[in-house]
């Protein structure tokens, strides 16, 4: 028997103990603990996506108490409602460009900085600077550079010859291509952080023995970099993906003091209109609940996929 | 006792005096939509000099950006929290008015005078003849164009619609002989807020209307589609890319000498122009104003009147104050000194200061007294309407207006007739269904 066992401290003091009938069990005790986190965790996450389902079963208003019980009336509305069809297919148009292009912007941006040549701790920084940009200043900045009477982007590009007029680039036509040209522009820094990350951490031996395998720089990305950064990259596609389609803010300040409104109407901008311009919280909860669950069977066909490549 | 904690003690013991003597102070909440510093300088100075006279009685005043108001508003109704004042849009007035929310500002109007106030503005949210909403102020929109191009082109001011495309056309030209259009006949915003603000003009100005009597959308009548073939007239002769342009590009595209004619301008522009425009061409011999014409259908021009109400909020705590206050705010000196932050824009809603010589010999007033004149003839001839009012008994039958607008199902029709090249009618049926829709779940017609 240790002296420890006779509950004396290493320091000598005997520390109080309850008696045994006021003792609870480990697991009573380990529970009791948990409890506030779980309350918290109830309280601020499930009660409103709860509420959030609860209220797609109503007609109500948005600010009113008044609400009527409409059983699946709100989902079926949007089985027939072009509009929320037409959202849908921007909202991925949106989404999955976006997603495309900064991973590829942003792997070949890891890469690059995972070169040694002068300067680069400074290009690391600057790299990040449009992520830490508050996305309302990003889009003020762009829709600037972008204007069709003074931006500078149309100055450049009349400049160079390769159009006769300006580009409105907050019209039909444009509209699309800026957005995604400007979720781009932020959010690769994402990317580009935790490539760059993982690539410190492949061993320089697999590059050597690539080479002398004879291994050219593309071979060598393909055959070994891509295998590597394959767990970082489910994990940022993943990420992406749940970011981008719920997007909210962007699209939504790109379309503020003029923009064809139109033609970047995502499922969460529209979502937001039918919510608080047409003052229809039901309507508004039921596209919340069919982004989320359209976002859950997305992610688990994603898991299941991945687990199968990872068996293969 | 140590400086420090002597220092630490004399502070707190400040701090709670001065809270003590704030929390007794009754605070008017005031939200408005002037977000020019030059407005909210003066709108400040005139609740400071509010407060210096009513010990006691403190103003909180806000500026919200347009977007944010109306869901402020309702966020603050439904937490039982609003404040005292909030401007919003004549519609938000009358269907708040119609929710039971307001309350009447009949004692303000007594104290500025009833004859004293523009007939026009008086029928802002009147219900049952009480004042629900005041205008703060009132400023029309103008079809404004470059006067030296039409005169050297020879144009006359249109009448209908169909002389405004035949200036259009005339004044969208290639200046410098390259083959490119280097001015663009007009210039259209084609945001939500501003379509549905023109769509509102052009029905009243074709004699059509929105919804007839039993709330029922009248989107396929004959005259809303006349309207719709005049749009894609119009969009012809604006810059490409014009449906991105909001508010305030359309002034670019004006004063930057991209397009010759604007048709949704209003007051503020005089001051855009003078900021920016090359200096030679500052004033109003440039930049003139006609009349609207009308559409084959109408036999009187219309324009949309930007005035957006005071409304004053029954549960707020502290509405006498509120009410004491606005007296305050349209006496003469301190209304005047409001106006003048952007006098083209803000037309006085009472008729003293209109007539009163310090407000015309203001020196922006004079520059561009032709712009005010024309903005004084919609108000006396009531062709000037609030957004989406075609009737002025439409500000009390239609509390939905509001929603409409929000919901954007305008400008889609709109958008689809010039943009995708949809036949009128087809565009009018798909909106008309949508509307129906809209009306059907929030109960104003049975279908």
């Amino acid at each position: 028997m240790s002296a420890l066992d006779n509950h004396e401290t290493l320091t000598g003091a005997v520390p109080r103990m309850a008696p045994a009938r006021l003792r609870l069990p480990e697991a009573v005790t380990g529970i009791l603990l948990i409890l506030p986190a779980i309350a918290l965790l109830l309280a601020l996450t499930c009660y409103p996506v709860l509420y959030g389902v609860w209220i797609s079963f109503f007609n109500k208003h948005s600010f009113f108490p008044q609400q009527t019980f409409v059983g699946l009336d709100n989902y079926l509305f949007l089985l027939r409602d072009p509009q929320f069809w037409s959202a849908v297919w921007l909202g991925c148009v949106y989404s999955v460009s976006a997603i495309v292009l900064q991973i590829v912007l942003g792997v070949g941006a890891a890469v690059l900085l995972n070169e040694i040549f002068p300067g680069r701790n400074i290009l690391r920084a600057v790299v990040i600077f449009p992520y830490v940009v508050p996305t309302v200043i990003a889009v003020i900045l762009w829709k600037w550079l972008l204007n069709s009477q003074f931006g500078l982007v149309n100055y450049l590009i009349e400049q160079a010859g390769l159009v006769d007029q300006p580009i409105s680039f907050m019209g039909k036509d444009w509209i699309m291509a800026s957005l995604i040209l400007v979720s781009v522009w932020q959010f690769f820094p994402f990317v580009v952080i935790g490539v760059l990350a993982r690539l410190q951490t492949v061993p320089g031996e697999l590059y050597e023995a690539a080479h002398v395998d004879g291994a050219n720089a593309f071979q060598r990305f393909i055959h070994v970099t891509l295998p590597q950064l394959k767990s970082v990259l489910f994990v940022i596609v993943l990420l992406r993906s749940i970011w981008m389609f719920t997007k909210f803010d962007t699209p939504w300040l790109m379309i503020q003091g003029g923009g064809a409104e139109t033609y970047i109407r995502t499922l969460p901008v529209y979502t937001y209109m039918r919510t608080f311009a047409y003052y229809e919280a039901g309507l508004g909860s039921a596209m919340a609940v069919v982004m989320f669950l359209a976002l859950a069977v997305a992610t688990a066909c994603y898991f299941r996929i991945w687990q199968r490549e990872e068996n293969l | 006792m140590s400086l420090l904690a002597r220092t630490a003690l004399a502070v707190t013991a400040g701090l709670f005096a001065a809270t003590s003597a704030s929390a007794a102070d009754k605070v008017v909440r005031v939200w408005h939509t002037e977000t020019e510093p030059q407005t909210i300088k003066a709108f400040n100075d005139i609740a400071r000099k509010f407060e210096a006279k009513n010990p006691g009685i403190r103003i909180e005043a806000e500026g919200l950006a347009w977007g944010d108001l109306e869901g402020k508003i309702m966020a603050s109704l439904a937490a039982g929290s609003p404040p005292e004042l909030s401007h919003g849009q004549p519609i938000t007035c009358t269907s708040l008015q119609a929710k039971g929310l307001l309350a009447p500002l009949d004692e303000v109007v007594k104290a500025v005078g009833e004859n004293n106030i523009w007939d026009q503005v008086k029928r802002v949210c009147n219900v049952g003849g009480k004042q629900y909403g005041l205008v703060h102020a009132a400023g029309t929109s103008l079809l404004i164009y470059r006067k030296d191009l039409a005169d050297k082109a020879g144009l006359k001011p249109p009448k209908t619609w169909n002389d405004l495309l035949a200036n259009a056309k005339a004044l969208t030209q290639d200046t410098n002989g390259d083959g490119k259009i280097d001015i663009y006949g007009i210039t259209l915003p084609g945001d939500n807020l501003f379509v549905n603000i023109i769509m509102g003009e052009l029905t009243k100005a074709n004699g059509a209307q929105l919804f007839d009597k039993n709330n029922k959308p009248m989107l396929t009548d004959k005259k809303m589609i006349e309207i719709l073939e005049f749009w894609r007239e119009l969009a012809k002769y604006a810059p490409p890319g014009w449906e991105g342009h909001g508010y305030l590009q359309t002034f670019q595209n004006l004063y930057g000498q991209k397009a010759a004619m604007m048709f949704q301008g209003y007051g503020r522009g005089a001051g855009m122009i003078e900021k920016f425009a090359p200096k030679e061409m500052a004033n109003d011999k440039t930049f003139d104003v006609w009349v609207k014409p009308h559409g084959p259908s109408g036999n009187a021009p219309a324009a949309q009147v930007d005035e957006e109400p005071w409304m004053l909020f029954k549960d707020a705590k502290n509405t006498k104050e509120a009410v004491e206050f606005l007296k305050f705010f349209y006496q003469d000196d301190n209304y005047l000194e409001y106006i003048r932050t952007v006098p083209i824009h803000f037309f006085p809603v009472t008729k003293s200061l209109r007539q009163s010589e310090s407000y015309k010999n203001t020196e922006m007033i004079q520059r561009w007294k032709g712009w005010l004149d024309a903005q004084e003839q919609y108000l006396e001839k009531d062709w000037g309407k609030p957004t989406l009012i075609v009737e002025w008994s439409d500000m009390n039958d239609k509390p939905y207006l509001m929603e409409v607008l929000g919901s954007g199902i305008l400008r889609d029709m709109v958008m689809d007739v010039v943009l995708e090249k949809t036949e009128p009618q087809k565009a009018a049926e798909k909106a008309q269904k949508r509307l129906e829709d809209l009306m059907k779940s929030k109960g104003y017609w049975k279908g």
